[in-house]
């Protein structure tokens, strides 16, 4: 082993949601750092690198959870990290001002025998809370080192990371706390039998999970020896004929007065007289006939922002661009200005400039604390297709662009939400389609028909919403998150969080969109966009009784939906589409184009949050749906 | 008559249903520890005795009448239980002297018992009688949890976030459209769809 390897230190940060971890992360790692997803899921992974008194540290941000329990891909992500890959030292960022709470999620992690220290941050807040921590004293009842900290204000992390050296190198795994009596009698007994079976956890944390009941871990040790899991439901029943309650109950709530327990016995609160400053904005936030204006103004500031500025810049790009594109000419040099560097164009012209603006709107909202109130208005609305309150914002700007909104899907707790809400999210009809609706069927076919169109969008996402609820596998879970205080956003990590997410996405998303064009290009130059309009007409004259010429324009939809409108006026040598189109065909065009296949960069971002998998079930189904949807439509319609 | 056998059956299935799990032979059967084809001929019984509805394969429903019956029961045991554990008695002993005396105590005194543990005890046991959920809690109101009904995956997400019986939480406010709770427990403020609120029980005061 090399000197610089020796020096090489991992370390894993780990806490609570809304306690700070991300400030205190992008403190230490400044700009090195990288976004990634965990291999094989769709969960972000943060890494940063920083040096620091001859150590090169590599830290790791874990997932913002409550426990480590099975309940989330983010909870078993964490827990297989840190007793698996067993980084060099833990560090628990800890709310102050929500000590008991956080000290739950800190007893599980000590129970992973790790070395580990607390930061225990958020100093200021606890105090303007009335709250003031006897730090030698929960360092003490913990048995882990404790250094109080203000992330945003930067203080306190020096010393948190010399002290994170110390224990490190020092290689002491943190012991975990006792519970009660007749409890701790059968964590012993079990941890007697699985002590010795080839298991990557520690024996006590896996006899504790056992009694818990915990699905992933009974599978793993069952599969080894089925008769550990026959012993440990035996101690279970007892532990609930003692208690009177199932024993997963038992166990949290010992854990929680363990919590409660150091919590008292190391704070004092003298609660502030009168509402507090979050209180106070609360009373006219979350109000029943305040609040709602408030959300509608908030939503329509940020749509007017995210398109303004979006609109602005995307005019800007591509005027810019516009003379490099034109200097290319003949086949070769068609399928280079017009497939690679249009592909390029369209990226940063189109979907950059938008995505830009939401994010850093979208990233505000989080940090200010806005967010989880406007989900507690809306959720009862939302339900009703089949997503939660945390799903709105996500909703509402899918008209604008599909693309933020489905990465925005990122906000749901469980895979099983997540995917609801972006399927819901892509039949939203953005922008690009509200060009077609209201240029075809809206200026040549009237008004109220562009208008029956929405009316007939939100209906069918109610529906399809509800009917994905009900046949997607999972426990449902209704809406349950925290109100963290109201803050002052943290300018840094705001603006490091939104360059960090607009990067990453442009790694997804520019070489699909470059790709694609580039093919569809070829098609064109190579002359096959005729034959493979020509191919696909059974489908687009026999059943949805359009022309010929339609399937060529649905192709070139795929890169973006505007796209079909421009072709057509182009194909058809007119914009007058009236003369050359039925109203019929005009209406069951634009149903077609309202449904058929998310664009390229909302495939992306499906992929992204999704996986390939459901990315590709949620485009197959689309154009299907939308196929079927046409062919009624036209039916109907020539029915009249 | 109502022998000490149909009192267990009504108040396993009362358990069962307050689990919110299905009562059906099989469940029926593995709570009392007897074979399922003696839990069929015994269920087909209660029916025919109005105490419950049953379906074959697809469980049973008990009528208001076994319902009564069975909660009683079940409100003796828990009762019974901590009365026996503030007795002292070995925690081993406590279950099966519980389940033997559930059938033999009036009515009054497990009310006395109920009230002399209750004073000595901040969190009194069983199913009182003004055990809510915590969705009827006008705003402001605090109430003490008694039990979470539901699924696995629900309830063990409420219980991570500090939502575990004995917990004191306060309603600050109820969305309107049915909408969602916004709660205080163990210092945070949590919101809680309204469906997922509905499963938290609290005692009042």
């Amino acid at each position: 082993m090399s000197a610089a390897e020796k020096k090489l230190i991992r370390i894993a940060l780990a806490g609570n949601a809304n306690v700070g971890k991300s400030v205190i992360f992008n403190y230490l790692t400044g700009l090195h750092q990288h976004i990634g997803n965990w291999p094989g899921k769709t969960v972000e992974k943060a890494e940063g690198t920083l040096h620091f008194r001859g150590h090169t540290i590599d830290i790791l941000d874990l997932p913002g959870i409550y426990s480590l329990s099975a309940f989330s891909i983010e909870e078993l992500i964490s827990r297989e990290y840190i007793a698996i890959e067993k980084p060099d030292l833990v560090i628990n960022v800890v709310d102050a001002s929500a000590l008991e709470r956080n000290l739950f999620f800190t007893l599980q992690l000590i129970e992973l025998e790790t070395p580990m220290i607390v930061a225990l941050n958020q100093m200021d807040v606890a105090e303007g809370k009335g709250i003031t921590i006897d730090v030698p004293k929960l360092q003490e009842s913990l048995g882990v080192p404790v250094v109080p900290t203000v992330a945003t204000k930067g203080v306190g992390l020096s010393k948190l990371l010399g002290k994170a050296l110390k224990v490190a190198r020092a290689k002491k795994p943190a012991k975990p706390l006792r519970y009660g009596r007749e409890i701790e009698e059968r964590i012993r007994k079990v941890t007697k039998l699985v002590e010795n079976i080839p298991i990557k956890y520690p024996p006590r944390w896996v006899a504790i999970k056992l009694l818990e009941g915990d699905e992933e871990i009974r599978k793993i040790v069952g599969e080894i020896d089925p008769r550990i899991i026959s012993s440990a439901e035996k101690y279970c029943r007892d532990l609930e004929r003692i208690h009177g309650e199932p024993c997963p109950t038992i166990m949290t709530s010992e854990r929680y007065d363990i919590a409660n327990k150091i919590a008292r016995g190391s704070q004092r609160i003298t609660p502030p007289k009168g509402p507090t400053l979050t209180e106070r904005l609360d009373m006219v936030a979350t109000h029943p006939l305040m609040g709602y204006p408030i959300l509608i103004g908030i939503i329509f500031l940020t749509l007017l922002a995210v398109f303004t500025v979006g609109g602005y810049l995307s005019r800007f790009f591509e005027d810019a661009m516009e003379p490099v594109r034109g200097a290319f000419g003949g086949g070769a040099g068609e399928l280079i200005g017009e497939g690679l560097l249009g592909g390029l164009i369209a990226g940063i012209a189109i979907v950059l400039p938008f995505i830009l603006p939401f994010y850093l709107i979208l990233t505000l909202l989080e940090d200010s604390g806005y967010l989880p109130r406007a989900a507690f208005m809306m959720d009862s609305l939302m339900h009703k297709m089949g997503i939660h309150g945390k799903a709105f914002i996500p909703f509402i700007l899918g008209y604008g662009c599909n693309v933020p909104a489905c990465l925005g899907c990122r906000i749901m707790e469980t895979e099983r939400e997540r995917t609801i809400a972006a399927f819901v999210v892509t039949l939203v009809p953005c922008a690009a389609v509200t060009v077609v609706v209201l240029g075809l069927v809206g200026a040549f076919v009237g008004i109220h028909w562009a208008l029956a169109l929405y009316l007939l969008n939100l209906v069918i996402i109610f529906i399809l919403g509800r009917i994905a609820f009900k046949v997607l596998p999972g426990e449902p879970m209704g809406l349950i998150m925290e109100m963290p205080p109201y803050r002052k956003p943290h300018a840094r990590t705001v603006l490091k969080e939104t360059w960090m997410r607009v990067k990453d996405f442009a790694y997804i998303a520019f070489p699909l969109i470059i790709i694609g064009s580039v093919v569809l290009t070829g098609l064109k130059v190579g002359g096959l966009l005729e034959p493979i309009g020509n191919a696909m007409s059974p489908i687009t004259v026999g059943w949805l009784g359009l022309p010929a010429i339609a399937g060529a324009l649905l192709i070139f939809g795929v890169l973006r939906k505007e796209l079909t409108l421009v072709m057509l006026a182009t194909l058809m040598g007119t914009a007058n589409f009236g003369a050359v189109l039925t109203p019929t065909q005009m209406i069951v065009f634009a149903i077609v184009v309202m449904y058929y296949i998310p664009c390229i960069a909302t495939i992306a971002a499906l992929v992204k949050e999704l996986g390939w998998k459901k990315a590709a079930y949620i485009t197959v189904f689309e154009i299907a749906f939308a196929l079927l949807l046409g062919g009624i439509a036209f039916r109907l319609l020539t029915l009249a | 008559m109502i022998t000490e056998s149909i009192e267990e059956y009504l108040e396993a299935i009362f358990r069962l249903r307050e689990q919110g799990e299905a009562a059906t032979t099989t469940s029926v059967a593995k709570e009392l520890k007897v074979a399922p084809a003696s839990a069929t001929q015994m269920l087909k019984k209660l029916a025919k005795q109005g105490y419950l509805k049953y379906t074959p394969y697809h469980g049973v429903t008990l009528t208001p009448k076994g319902e009564k019956i069975g909660k009683k029961i079940l409100r003796k045991h828990r009762v019974m239980q901590k009365f026996l554990n503030t007795m002292g008695l070995p925690k081993s002993r406590v279950h099966k002297n519980a389940c033997e005396l559930e059938h033999h105590i009036s009515d009054d005194l497990e009310q006395a018992i109920y009230q002399r543990v209750e004073s000595e005890r901040p969190l009194p046991p069983g199913i009182p009688r003004d055990v809510t959920p915590i969705t009827s809690l006008l705003d402001g109101r605090k109430g003490i949890i008694s039990h979470i009904s539901g699924g696995r995956g629900a309830s063990q997400r409420l219980a991570d976030l500090g939502l575990t019986p004995g917990t004191e939480v306060m309603v600050v406010k109820s969305a309107i459209f049915h909408g969602p709770l916004m709660v205080r427990v163990r210092g945070t403020t949590l919101a809680i769809g309204r469906g997922l609120a509905s499963k938290i029980f609290v005692r009042t005061r």
